[in-house]
């Protein structure tokens, strides 16, 4: 069979094609050669779509607006911003920084905080500071649809991050000033574990500049101006004297409990006080109420206290209390750990130290399988060696 | 052999976890379960297909089932205000002797629990690392991963299918990261030809002209002298400049000028060192901005000036220029300076020029890297470091769902009714 030639009128379909697509991104050059087997590929309606669609919206979202978030789901299907006024242009910078929509206030039911609204009580100052200049060229506050990553997906969007002032405040915070990382949490409304988590990588960032290791600058830099970030109001200047600081998230996020998943009906008399601590255990004998669940059950407390009218004197003797307390607590601790690693008899060598602890034979137990035993045991073979068995560990210590 | 399905087709649309064009465009066209002349099942099996074709579609379907839950994890955020205020007995209070509730509270909006079906494989470490924008897409953090570029609070760990607990950091190697996000290289060869041509000819220009700006770089961090030897530089400087400018008779009157601004500079640098106390002098970080500020403010004494060049500091002898110098040659270095000064300010010294580095220098992010540009809630993310710490396992709370999928609610729920195995 003769090789089957491709005629040579595709040749100007092509160059048609590709001067109806002036712009930037090019469709891959159709290399259609004279003998090849394999099928030339067409200009299907498909890919002609992709590449309109490409060259609308696509060229927007290429490359990041400077100050603001670029998502898909600020844009409509023709590929305009649709929060920006017809003037806009994208070429012209300007510094304005990333805000959100104005707040309104809502009563919630149960004691339960919006989300929405901590979202955007954040970056106020810097809203009010783009509402001072006037510039048509001025991109508007995102809305929550501007910062849908996925426009279809309503349940999802880009929440800020933490703004490099915002994380080097708050290390210098707790390492500086000594504030537990409880006091850290409400002052900067930043999340218990976050704040843990941002003292433990600045630590290791100052580090790292010690040792003199190259940091990724640019590319911090660059991915802080694509995502909404939180910032840092400094209380210490005296332009933010009247400002509330922001609040970065919810910090008293109360677990759902599997045991409350059910719905339950308890019949209970009428003369009867049921409070939250009655619910929990109708739930589950265990389950203590929201207010010991919380992470942050020292601020209930502290409310308590107000509304019982102490003076202030009284409170902040009964929170220094409380705080003194926490601290033996974990001095106790500190000190158990301490005295059961001093308790070990330690033989250092030239590359690992021998470590040798009491053990005793009968903490197997009568059946020989607790799991505090050492040893080999009879009767208890090894699995590791066996299919399916998976080795991939599953927890690292730090 | 069948050959192998396109990984990105435009004849069946699936959106994948990576930054490419073709996943931006797969996702403008998620659209709604199409419910009509299908039955329960067909929905089922089409959600399920979509969305594993971008939640974890390089693990095999068998591993996927093992590590689905059906209990989905929640959080309410709770007000401590009204904790304290009421014990929860208010609201059924009067009930039974006939109050009843004329106002209908708010109902909180919903809590998209349905979004959250893949959340165990948030938990992966491979999945991770591209959720906290190290990677271009899952497969390249895999491949990551599997090429002993990440650590696991700092071991190095070699599987990506290591599932993280709350608490842990990863690190990944910032120059694999700078790789992945970065723009890539594209040069021709003609491209490179004309650039060598190009530095020869500069180089040329160069002998001729006055030392190349490239002499005065940003010292090495390693060995920076301590605030309190930098104070005595700063000091011995102080004197020499006081010296230049009492004794010398033929130093002419705009050099003065300029030793004067120096002497300012330097005074300002001595009294912001009195003021700063021992503490915050400690810690390295101050040290180091510290010197990076001298080193800005120190650039503009270009004059000749002999008693400069003896002064016992290492940085200041970097700037002080050979003497006798034109004053074209002066107007050229100053040039230079502000130009040094500025890529100082935009910290180009981390991001010169580097024909070595696999990917285009300067480096900027990739093509519609922005509209992928997101860091969920469960990750703390420390850019400069490459560093994130895995918090908590992602959640669902009213209104929100931390498990970034690009379906809509209807979607997931049919995948989620999948998986439950009830066909």
């Amino acid at each position: 069979m003769p090789p089957r030639l491709h005629p040579s009128t595709f040749s100007s379909a092509v160059t048609t094609c590709s001067s109806l697509r002036p712009q930037c991104v090019s469709q891959p050059a159709r290399t259609c050669r004279e003998f090849s087997q394999t099928p030339c590929q067409r200009v299907t309606k498909r890919r002609r779509m992709f590449y309109e669609w490409l060259n609308t919206t696509g060229a927007a979202l290429k490359e990041p607006i400077p100050g603001s978030t670029n998502y898909l789901g600020a844009y409509d299907k023709f590929g305009n911003l649709i929060r920006a006024s017809p003037g806009w242009s994208r070429k012209r910078k300007d510094d304005q920084p990333k805000v959100e929509e104005p707040a309104s206030t809502t009563d919630q039911p149960g004691g339960q905080e919006i989300e929405d609204e901590l979202e955007i009580s954040v970056r106020r100052s810097e809203q009010r500071k783009v509402k001072n200049k006037d510039d048509e060229n001025e991109l508007p506050p995102e809305t929550a649809e501007d910062l849908r990553p996925f426009p279809m997906n309503k349940y999802f969007r880009s929440q800020p991050v933490l703004s490099e002032e915002l994380r080097e405040a708050i290390y210098q915070r707790v390492k500086q000033d000594g504030a537990t990382v409880a006091l850290a949490s409400v002052e900067f409304g930043v999340s218990n574990e976050r704040v843990g988590a941002v003292v433990r990588l600045k630590q290791m960032e100052k580090e790292w500049i010690a040792q003199g290791k190259v940091l990724a600058i640019p590319y911090s830099k660059a991915v802080l101006a694509m995502v909404p970030t939180t910032p840092y109001v400094d209380p210490s200047k005296p332009e933010n004297k009247y400002q509330r600081p922001i609040t970065h998230e919810a910090i008293n996020d109360l677990i759902v409990h599997p045991a409350t998943r059910q719905q339950l009906f308890v019949p209970v008399a009428e003369s009867r006080e049921f409070t939250r601590v009655d619910a929990g255990k109708a739930f589950d004998n265990g389950l203590l109420p929201a207010d010991d669940r919380i992470p942050h059950p020292e601020l209930v407390l502290a409310e308590k206290e107000i509304a019982m009218g102490l003076s202030l004197q009284e409170r902040t003797s009964r929170a220094l209390q409380r705080m003194d307390e926490e601290a033996q607590r974990k001095r106790r601790k500190e000190d158990k750990i301490k005295a059961e690693l001093m308790s070990l008899k330690t033989v250092p060598k030239r590359r690992w130290d021998f470590v040798f602890k009491d053990v005793s034979v009968d903490a197997v137990g009568r059946d020989g399988r607790d799991y505090r035993g050492v040893g080999w045991r009879y009767g208890m073979p090894h699995e590791d060696r066996k299919r399916g068995q998976v080795k991939i560990p599953r927890r690292i210590e730090a | 052999m069948r050959k192998k399905a396109r990984f990105h087709s435009l004849k069946k649309l699936r959106v994948r976890q990576d930054w490419s064009r073709w996943s931006l465009y797969s996702i403008a066209k998620v659209a709604q379960p199409s419910t009509a002349n299908r039955t329960f099942f067909q929905q089922k099996w089409t959600a399920k297909a979509v969305t594993r074709a971008y939640h974890g579609e390089h693990i095999r379907e068998k591993q996927w089932k093992h590590t689905f839950r059906r209990n989905l994890p929640a959080v309410v955020p709770m007000d401590h205000k009204y904790l304290a205020r009421y014990n929860g007995s208010e609201q059924a209070s009067g009930r039974g002797s006939g109050a009843d509730t004329v106002d209908k509270p708010r109902i909180p909006p919903m809590t998209p629990y349905m979004q959250m079906t893949y959340f165990p494989l948030e938990r992966r470490l491979d999945s991770a690392i591209f959720r906290s924008l190290f990677a271009s897409s899952v497969r390249q953090a895999r491949q990551f991963v599997v090429h002993g570029q990440v650590k696991v609070n700092g071991k190095k760990i070699p599987y990506p299918g290591y599932m993280l607990n709350p608490g842990d950091m990863f690190q990944v190697n910032p120059s694999s990261v700078m790789f992945a996000t970065g723009a890539p290289k594209t040069r021709s060869s003609v491209k490179r030809k004309i650039d060598l041509e190009k530095k020869a000819t500069r180089a040329a220009e160069n002998t001729t002209r006055a030392p190349p700006p490239s002499d005065v770089v940003a010292p090495p961090v390693r060995d920076e002298p301590t605030p309190v030897e930098l104070k005595k530089h700063m000091q011995d400087l102080m004197k020499s400049v006081e010296e230049v400018l009492s004794e010398d008779a033929n130093v002419k009157a705009k050099d003065k000028q300029k030793f004067r601004a120096l002497r300012q500079t330097i005074r300002k640098s001595i009294s912001l060192w009195k003021t700063a106390n021992p503490e915050t002098i400690s810690t390295l970080d101050t040290q180091f901005d510290f010197l990076k500020a001298q080193l800005s403010r120190a650039q503009p004494p270009f004059s000749p000036s002999p008693a400069l060049t003896t002064t016992p500091s290492p940085i200041y002898n970097e700037l002080a220029p050979a003497p006798t110098l034109s004053e074209d040659e002066e107007v050229a270095l100053r040039k230079a300076f502000d130009k040094l000064k500025l890529e100082t300010e935009t910290t180009s010294k981390w991001n010169k020029r580097d024909s070595s580095a696999p990917y285009a220098t300067p480096w900027r992010p990739r093509d519609y890297m922005n509209a992928f540009a997101f860091i969920p809630r469960y990750l703390e993310v420390n850019q400069n470091i490459c560093a994130a710490v895995y918090l908590r396992h992602p959640v669902a709370r009213p209104g929100l769902a931390e498990v970034p999928t690009p379906f809509p609610v209807e979607t997931g729920q049919l995948a989620f009714t999948w998986y439950l195995r009830r066909r």
